[in-house]
Parts: C-alpha cells; structure tokens; sequence
C-alpha cells in the first residue's frame, strides 16, 4: 500500500448514474470535498457530507464513492492509497469513511465476536433455550397438546394396528384411573392405546395420549409392573416432556438460522425435529424426573414399587438375551445408578402397607388384549 | 486492471485471456481516453465508434472474494442478531449482498448493491400484516372458534387461497425488489413482470403438474423461469428468454425413467442440462448467454458443499457460498456483442423511495424473505 505519500490528484472513473459509460475523471482531495473533473471538461464539487461510501473495505476492491438518492452519481478509484490520502488531507470529514489502516484491528474485532458467538451460543443452547421451553409449554393450553398428541398417535399407531378388546381394555383404564385419583387436579384425560406390534416399548405423547406395545404388556408379570410403566409414562404427560421437548426443538432450529442465516440447515434440522417427535425421545433429566415423579405417583396410589423396579430390572436382565427389549432401553436405559436411585425412593416412602391392584383378575389373560 | 484474487484462485483471471475491450482503455490508463461528450442524450452515443464494439465477444462473471472475509462478515452477523434477539437479521442480509455483488465483476466493473435494512424490515412487516395476520385469524375461526359451519369453510378455502397466492407474490416481490436494488456500471437492474401473472403461471402450473403426475413439471419450470428472466431489466433494454419447455421434457422423462438404474444420481445429469439450456436461451440485445455446466463438477459441488457444512456445522456457510458463486461464473459466458449506447437509466427503477404500496399484488418495491 502507498500510504506513505499523501496525494491531492488521483484518477478515477465516473459513472453519471444515467447511462452505462465509463468517464475517466481527475479527482482533486480538497479540505471540504473532492473536485471531479471529467474527462469531457465538466467539473464538480462533492461536498464530504454528501458522499457514501459503497465499495472498498476490503484488499483489492476498489473504492466506490456515492452521491444522491434518486439519481445515483459513482466515482470509482482502484487505487487503494486513496483513502489513506483522503484521511491525511481531511481527517475530520473523512472519518465517515473506511481507513486501510484500521484493517487489523477489525480481524481482531471479528476474532473477539467469533468468540462472543461461541459463548452466547453455548450458553443459549445449554440454559436459555431450556429455560425458555419450561416457560412456553407451562404456557402451552392443554386443548394443543391433546391435538398434537392425537396426531402422533394416529401416526404412530396405524388404523386396525390398535387393540381395544373393551372388557381388558376397561382393567388397563382403571389402573390409570387407579393411579391418578389421588391427584388433586388433573387437567389431562388419559388413553390407552395398546398396538398390536412385538416391539417393547412404551411411550407418552402430549396430552394424555399413552402409547402400549404389546411386546412389552407380554413382558410384565404383574399389573404392579404395568402400573410402573404406566406411572412413569403418566408422569412425562404431567411434566409436558414432549410438549417442552418440541419447543425446544423448535427454539433451537430458530436459533440456527440466526447463526447460519441459512434455510437450508433449518430444514435439515426441521427432519430431526421431526423424528424427535416420532420416536418421542427425551433427555436424561426427564427420564429421571419421571422416574422419581412417577414412584411418588405409585406411593401415593399405595401401589408396591417394587413391581416397576422388578420390571426395570427384568428389562436389563434380558438386554444381552433378547434383542427385542433394546428398544425400551434405548429410551429407558436402566442402569445400576438408576435402580439405586429407585430403591432409595421406594424406601423413603413406603409407610402404608400397599394394596393389591386387580384382586382377583388373572393377570396373563388381561395381558391377551391383541387376542 | 489488478487482479490480487486470481493467483489466489489457483487459474488466471477470465479477463487476461481476452484482449481488452475498447472502452477498458479508460481504466488502463495506457491509451488515450476516448473522446467523451459531457451529459449526453443517448443519440450522442449512438454514434460514438469507440463503444459500440465490432467483433464477436465473449465475455464471464468474476467472483474476487474470499470465503475467510465473507466469514468474518458473517460472524459478526451472527453476534448482532444474537444480541438483537433477531432485529438485526435484515441488516445482516444486506451486509452479504453487498459483499457478494461488489465483488463480482464483469467486463472490469463490479456490481453493486443498494439495498437498505431498513427497506428490508419494512417488506418483511409488510408480509406479516397481509398475509400471516389474516392466515392465523382465518386458521383460529376454522380451527378454534365455534361458528356456523359454512364459515370455518370459507375461511379454510381463504386460507389455502392465502397460501397458494403467497409463494407467487413472494417470489415475484423478491424478485422485484433484488433486481431494483443491484446495478451495474451505476445503471439499476429492475423488474417489471406483474405478480398477478405469476400467480397465474403458478397455480396453473402447480395444478396440471399434479394431475399429470409431475409429468409437466418441466413446461412449469420452463414458464417460471421464463417469466423471471424475461421481465428482467437492465436499465431500459430488457433480457430476452426464447426456450419452451417441450425441449426438456425429454430429458426430464429420460431422467425420470432412469431414476431407479442410477440411483438417482441422473438428476445431477438433468439439473446440469437444465441450467444449461435456461442459460443458453437468455439473451441480452445481441448478445446470450453460454452455459458450459456438466453432471460431474456440478455433483463435486453440491456434494462438496454438504460435506463442508454437515463437518462444520454450518459455520463452513461462507466457504459454501462462495464455492457455488465461484462455480456458476466459471461456467457462464456472455457471448455476442454487447451494445450498451442504447442504454439508459430507467428512472422508476432508480428511485429507491418513490415506490408506494401500488396495488397489494403489485406492491411497488416488493419485499424480500429470501
């Protein structure tokens, strides 16, 4: 760069905003504004104030200089040194316009917001946007959910794949109802869906919608096991698992086109919501608080938790035998810590001796409800 | 005219090749200035030898920029919009646009871009006030409210009408508002194609299309483009487009019968012949547009992109950009003689605030989304 030798006569070009040709022009760096004298004789004057300039922030662009709205007029100068010379000449009027100089510091500038990014970023990602997502599905009317909810279940559980044999389906309602009552407000109805499909798995969609394999109702050996499966499910409903889990994923996704500016990566991020939403998959923290959540449930129903432990138990047991329960454990990992963890829970509660649920009903036939 | 990019680019630039036009004389400073009259009226030009160049030409795009400083521009957006929760988003657009288009040169002058956030916010506001306030109040009355049957019918029927003319006027209003705000040699580009018409093309198109099974899907395509290109302007002389979409319906049913042989890949052979044929039948006066792209690299490029942004996590975006812009000039020339004495300043496209609200269809300035 040519920084060193401040000049007052540069050469340029000059665009008259009407037609499409180029004018050779001699600029002139006066104190209040820039002579222009074209190459066709006629003279200007471009007073600073009414200059903007367009072009020439970076290496190698040439400096454009515009002037009025309607009827834009352009100088054009490839020499980068103007600048360095428009600022020696007139630095206050000139502080309007880029100084080659000051380069460096903004690639340091820029360094520092990169990295400002990545905390805002992080910190959004970690607690902002969770923290939005408890607020907005507290907020969430219970009508959206159990429509969302119906939507997942008609997707995930295909017309005439739905068992609903009424005399057994009518015990599984009455363990529901069994585990609710004591719950002084309940604003969801529940329902039980049991699919006609081998897969172990159990899952719950917004509002209310409760979704049974019948792998796993195959796989429990006592209606307490099932009430633990169903208290812990129940449980997701109650503390909007899903619905906060969407509007997370939502946030998230809104959060990305603001990084990327990119529709493209929204849409990409737009599948994996969707199959979020489809496989119903929550994060560790909720699994957690369902467990614990939905053994107060059983403790308050004065249903023994040893059943959903059992079953728990009986899953991990069968993870390297069956590959059939992987599926629930994917979702429902009980590991050792976990069980500790429910054990614990179960002790500290168990002051009333629990009652038998479904006295007198032969648990391997309700179990039959796919025939 | 220096050219600090092109040893970058690893290839000479397109403009050392070809000998220098004759009124690059100007910027070289080598020969002596033609001579020039003072504010002119096109007739003065007419006559004038020096511009109006004899021989055959071919001329390309220039991209001069680089994807580290589109990066840092992009970084910085990102910061601003974080901290503006999102408000900086219009002004964050703009700083890339001007970016992209002062940095692509043609015929030794680079583009330009004058759009503003502030225009940028208003078309957005603009778009939320007509079309997605109405669509949510419609949605609640047929979705929500309990009213007589026949209105939650009408006001699903108005929604999906809301829907269907949105995407068309959207476009088209993108399109208009782009154009308007791009120049060249100080001269705005504009567009003049009526949005009503497009909602015309589309929903037709959109309509036969699905009842032919896609099967006219490349006579849709075809009109679209055509409509977009041909109302195009340069100032007052207008681009030409002279395809029909019958000529590709052989290749789109050819690639359509050998979807399941190739894996699908032939669709990169049909997006290569697409582009080349649109670009092949765009004209400007004389001159048209040549096309060169094939299957091969235009898979490199596409594949490659999505590799850089799925190991970066779309922070390699800026890279990504400017690869495809790289890619596309590569392949585009201008060929033919390019007259441009007849050329002038269209003053409706000039003014950037004389524009109303003309007609909510044909809104003045347009709005942008994109």
């Amino acid at each position: 760069m040519t920084s060193g030798s401040v000049r007052s006569d540069w050469e340029g070009v000059y665009l008259d905003g009407r037609t499409p040709a180029r004018q050779p022009a001699q600029i002139r760096l006066m104190r209040g504004g820039l002579e222009v004298t074209t190459a066709s004789g006629g003279t200007f004057w471009w007073p600073y104030g009414e200059i903007r300039q367009t072009q020439g922030f970076y290496e190698g662009e040439q400096v454009r200089l515009e002037r009025g709205r309607d009827l834009t007029e352009a100088l054009l100068v490839a020499d980068p040194g103007f600048l360095a010379s428009l600022h020696a000449i007139a630095p206050e009027p000139a502080s309007r316009f880029h100084h080659p100089g000051r380069r460096a510091r903004r690639v340091r500038l820029t360094a520092l917001a990169a990295v400002a990014v990545l905390g805002i970023g992080a910190a959004l990602y970690l607690w902002g946007i969770p923290a939005a997502a408890r607020v907005v599905a507290a907020r969430v009317p219970v009508s959206w959910e159990e429509r969302l909810g119906r939507s997942i279940v008609e997707q995930l559980v295909p017309a005439g794949k739905a068992c609903a044999e009424p005399a057994r389906q009518r015990v599984i309602d009455d363990l529901v109802r069994t585990l609710t009552a004591p719950l002084p407000r309940l604003p969801y109805t529940f329902r039980v869906t049991v699919v006609n499909d081998a897969t172990v798995n159990a899952l719950a969609a917004p509002g209310g919608f409760i979704v049974l394999f019948r792998g796993l109702l195959e796989r429990t050996r006592t209606p307490e096991e099932l009430a633990g499966v169903l208290a812990h499910e129940i449980e997701h409903v109650l503390q909007r698992h899903a619905t906060k889990a969407l509007v997370q994923h939502v946030s998230t996704g809104l959060l990305f086109t603001a990084v990327t500016g990119d529709v493209s990566g929204v849409m990409a991020y737009g599948l994996e919501s969707a199959r979020v939403l489809g496989a119903l998959r929550y994060s560790r923290a909720a699994e957690e608080e369902a467990d614990a959540e939905g053994l107060q449930l059983l403790l308050a129903a004065r249903v023994d938790p040893a059943g959903m432990i059992a079953f728990f138990e009986g899953m991990e047991s069968q993870r390297a035998a069956a590959p059939a329960v992987l599926k629930y454990l994917s979702t429902h990992p009980a590991t050792g810590d976990r069980l500790a963890r429910l054990r614990q829970l179960a002790r500290g509660g168990g002051q009333r001796p629990p009652v038998r649920l479904l006295e007198g009903y032969e648990w391997a036939d309700i179990r039959r409800i796919c025939g | 005219m220096a050219d600090p990019d092109s040893s970058a680019a690893g290839r000479p630039s397109p403009f050392a090749r070809k000998p220098p036009p004759p009124r690059d004389a100007a910027s070289g400073g080598t020969a002596s200035p033609p001579p020039l009259p003072p504010l002119p009226s096109s007739g003065s030009y007419r006559t004038d030898p020096s511009i109006v160049a004899p021989r055959r030409e071919s001329r390309r795009l220039f991209f001069h920029g680089s994807g580290g400083s589109l990066f840092g521009i992009f970084i910085v957006n990102t910061l601003l919009t974080l901290v503006t929760l999102g408000l900086y988003y219009f002004w964050a657009k703009v700083r890339v646009r001007t970016y992209v288009l002062s940095q692509s040169e043609i015929e030794g002058d680079r583009f330009a871009y004058h759009g503003t956030g502030r225009e940028l916010l208003l078309g957005f506001l603009k778009a939320i006030v007509f079309f997605a306030v109405p669509i949510v109040v419609l949605s609640f009355v047929r979705d929500v409210l309990d009213v007589w049957v026949g209105l939650k019918v009408l006001a699903g029927l108005l929604v999906y009408l809301l829907v269907v003319v949105f995407i068309p006027v959207a476009t088209v209003g993108a399109r208009r508002y782009r154009l308007s705000r791009s120049s060249w040699r100080g001269i705005r580009f504009s567009f003049r194609g009526r949005a009503r018409d497009f909602v015309r093309i589309f929903v037709v198109g959109s309509a036969v299309s699905s009842v032919t099974f896609g099967l006219y899907y490349p006579f849709f395509d075809v009109q679209r483009y055509a409509f977009m290109a041909g109302q195009a302007w340069f100032g007052t002389r207008q681009f030409g487009f002279t395809g029909a979409g019958r000529d590709l319906f052989g290749p789109f049913l050819l690639a359509l019968l050998l979807t399941p042989f190739t894996l699908g890949l032939v669709w990169f052979w049909y997006l290569a012949r697409r582009r080349r044929y649109l670009w092949d039948h765009t004209t400007f006066g004389a001159a048209r547009f040549r096309c060169a792209v094939t299957a091969a690299p235009l898979f490199r490029l596409l594949a490659g992109n999505l590799l850089l942004l799925v190991l970066t996590l779309g922070l390699g975006w800026p890279w990504a950009k400017v690869r495809t812009i790289r890619f596309a000039f590569r392949y585009l020339t201008l060929e033919g003689p390019l007259d441009l004495t007849a050329i002038q300043q269209d003053a409706r496209a000039a003014s950037a605030t004389g524009e109303g609200l003309a007609g909510l269809l044909d809104a003045g300035g347009g709005f942008d989304l994109g």
